[in-house]
């Protein structure tokens, strides 16, 4: 299967970065084909400019200018896998932004003659949400893990009901030793190894 | 009291500005200070660079000199009582710019600490007792219940957190604008007036 690894984080080196390596080694030992999107390598600007945003509600399903690329992903890939670190309880901006600029009309969702959305990213199997997190579990579970819901719940009303959604996050980032780190990245490897 | 109001709509002709307008008015028809961002007017940034996810623990002023379109921002932010934010809601949580608000602006030793040994988060934002959010939903109520209406739980926990602890928050929300009539529109914007002039008081 095509598998599009969406990728955000600013800094080349971090521990994101290395989540991201194991994605994509265990993704490729499944025998898939491995595309990635690396959102501040790629220097996206996530914002959404007022003719995109006239072009967004004509329902032209035009595609942004510069986000071809993004949308051929898009439709082709039926694995994705999000890596991204979670902050205020969300998705980085650039992330966030990725979504509100590439899943337009047309790409995620139509809208039918009674104006109600209809799923288009029926293709989609699976998606993996990898992220860290500075805070320990039951605090991310109390302020609600909302980088999650947007791209399980949200994203699962563009996708088939047979969508499967798998969560994997490393808390308490800043107080984990290099042990617990070495042993999240196996984990990630060894469940998209399965994928 | 001081009001700051953070605007997040990439057109000027929209639904959204002009719910800015109305919370614009609401607040000169009482004796409030009023400082308004209008974030996709000002081109705010919302990408975090390098520099400053690198020096996210450093003193404030060291993140400031690198990068100094925040200044502004902060002082707004240590500057108000209360805090209105007005935005059209998208996959399900605020628009990018204004999530790079939070991420850029809401930074340690001004939104919050983790002093040495501290499992917690301190909050650094005792000013702001008031958090009111303006926001449009193409889809309905039901539909943003089933997606977990991430937005409200950003903005109400994880952002309030950082606030006041008896932080009062008000959801002034309009769901289906998809398919709302001109006289829906009329009748969320005078709720939009009322209710912003009786949270501010």
């Amino acid at each position: 299967m095509n598998a599009l690894v969406i990728y955000c984080h600013p800094v080349e080196g971090s521990f994101c970065s290395a989540m991201r390596d194991a994605a994509i080694a265990g993704l490729t030992t499944a025998g898939h084909s491995v595309e990635l999107i690396d959102l501040a390598l790629d220097e996206f600007d996530p914002v959404m400019s007022e003719s995109e945003w006239d072009v967004y509600v004509s329902g032209s399903g035009e595609i942004p200018r510069g986000l071809e690329r993004y949308v051929d992903l898009v439709k082709k890939s039926e694995i994705f896998v999000f890596v991204y670190p979670t902050w205020w309880s969300g998705l980085p901006a650039q992330l966030k932004g990725w979504l509100d600029r590439t899943m337009v009309p047309g790409v995620a969702f139509q809208l039918n003659d009674k104006n109600k959305m209809r799923p288009t990213l029926t293709h989609v199997r699976r998606v993996y949400v990898l992220s860290t997190f500075g805070s320990p579990k039951p605090y991310v579970r109390f302020i609600n893990n909302n980088g999650r819901r947007i791209l399980v719940r949200a994203f699962r009303m563009s996708g088939s009901w047979r969508m499967r959604t798998t969560t994997l996050g490393m808390h308490q980032l800043d107080a984990c030793t290099n042990a617990d780190r070495v042993a999240f990245l196996q984990k990630i490897e060894k469940v998209l190894s399965r994928s | 009291m001081r009001v700051l109001v953070v605007s997040a709509h990439p057109s000027p002709q929209s639904f959204g500005s002009a719910l800015t307008c109305e919370v614009l008015a609401a607040l000169s028809e009482g004796s409030h200070e009023v400082r308004h961002r209008d974030l996709c007017a000002e081109g705010f940034n919302p990408v975090v660079s390098p520099f400053e996810r690198l020096n996210h623990r450093a003193a404030v002023d060291v993140r400031l000199a690198g990068s100094p379109d925040l200044r502004g921002h902060v002082e707004d932010l240590q500057w108000c009582e209360a805090m209105i934010l007005v935005y059209p809601t998208w996959w399900s949580g605020q628009p990018a710019i204004l999530k790079g608000w939070f991420d850029r602006i809401l930074m340690n030793g001004v939104a919050w600490s983790l002093p040495e040994g501290a499992s917690r988060l301190q909050p650094g934002l005792a000013n702001i007792r008031r958090l009111i959010v303006v926001t449009t939903h193409g889809s309905s109520k039901l539909v943003n219940a089933l997606e977990g209406e991430s937005g409200k739980r950003t903005a109400f926990r994880s952002v309030r957190l950082m606030f006041h602890w008896r932080t009062r928050t008000s959801w002034i929300a309009m769901y289906k604008l998809d398919r709302a009539s001109a006289a829906d529109r009329e009748a969320f914007k005078k709720r939009v007036r009322r209710r912003v002039r009786r949270a501010v008081g």
